[in-house]
């Protein structure tokens, strides 16, 4: 089951630097679109690697997909020598990127905005970069809600 | 490595989907707060696994007892 509240929560609590993304991000602009997954684009960074391994490991994190018992061992090697890992744990889908199209934490942290949600802030890329980062992907099936985004930022502005 | 962010320029497959979209869904998700609006999508995702869970259940029940011997 999907606790939104729960990584939410672990990812501030836990100190992590990364920028929420994607369909949550969307939600939180007012797109009515269901989407089970928090992609978080997160600073590539050694501290960083350490807090995020610290927070997420007690969520029993594990490659989403992938067959059981594989030797897949969530550290700060793991992290450091992989990139965007697709995850499964115990609160949910949770989607660690370390780039994506258009570009990585540190060059989008000046178009993300603190949010305060269940009591804890986190950053959340703003209406306008959500937009260009999905044109930056390309993707067809994305075409939709890029359209419900755009329809936003036309009628409300930064929601 | 450089970024390249595209500017927001008029898009045939995008605007095609414009006319489409219910504003007055956004506009209802716009009147709650932020956590709100994520508490709304948990229960709109959690609706939607309950009716995937009644479908998947309701096929294995129709399913003749022999599609299960192997």
């Amino acid at each position: 089951m999907e606790e939104f509240r729960k990584i939410i929560q672990t990812v501030s609590r836990g100190g992590i630097e990364g920028i929420l993304i994607g369909g949550v991000a969307g939600a939180l602009r007012g797109a009515h679109r269901p989407t089970r997954d928090v992609d978080l684009l997160y600073q590539r960074d050694e501290e960083n690697y350490d807090r995020i391994v610290q927070a997420i490991s007690p969520l029993s994190p594990y490659l989403r997909g992938a067959p059981p018992n594989l030797p897949f061992k969530f550290d700060t090697r793991t992290i450091a020598a992989g990139g965007n890992f697709t995850l499964t744990t115990s609160a949910g889908d949770l989607d660690l990127l370390a780039t994506i199209a258009g570009g990585d934490y540190d060059s989008l942290l000046p178009h993300a905005e603190v949010m305060k949600l269940f009591g804890e802030e986190i950053k959340v890329l703003d209406l306008e970069t959500l937009i260009r980062v999905k044109r930056a992907a390309g993707r067809p099936k994305d075409f939709e809600a890029i359209a419900e985004l755009e329809r936003i930022a036309e009628e409300h502005g930064s929601a | 490595m450089p970024f390249e962010l595209p500017e927001i320029t008029p898009w045939p497959w995008i605007d095609a989907y414009k006319p489409g979209i219910d504003m007055t869904l956004v506009r209802e998700n716009l009147k709650l707060t932020p956590t709100e609006r994520l508490e709304k999508l948990q229960r709109l995702v959690r609706g939607i696994d309950a009716l995937h869970e009644a479908g998947k259940a309701h096929r294995e029940a129709k399913r003749p007892a022999s599609d299960s011997k192997d």
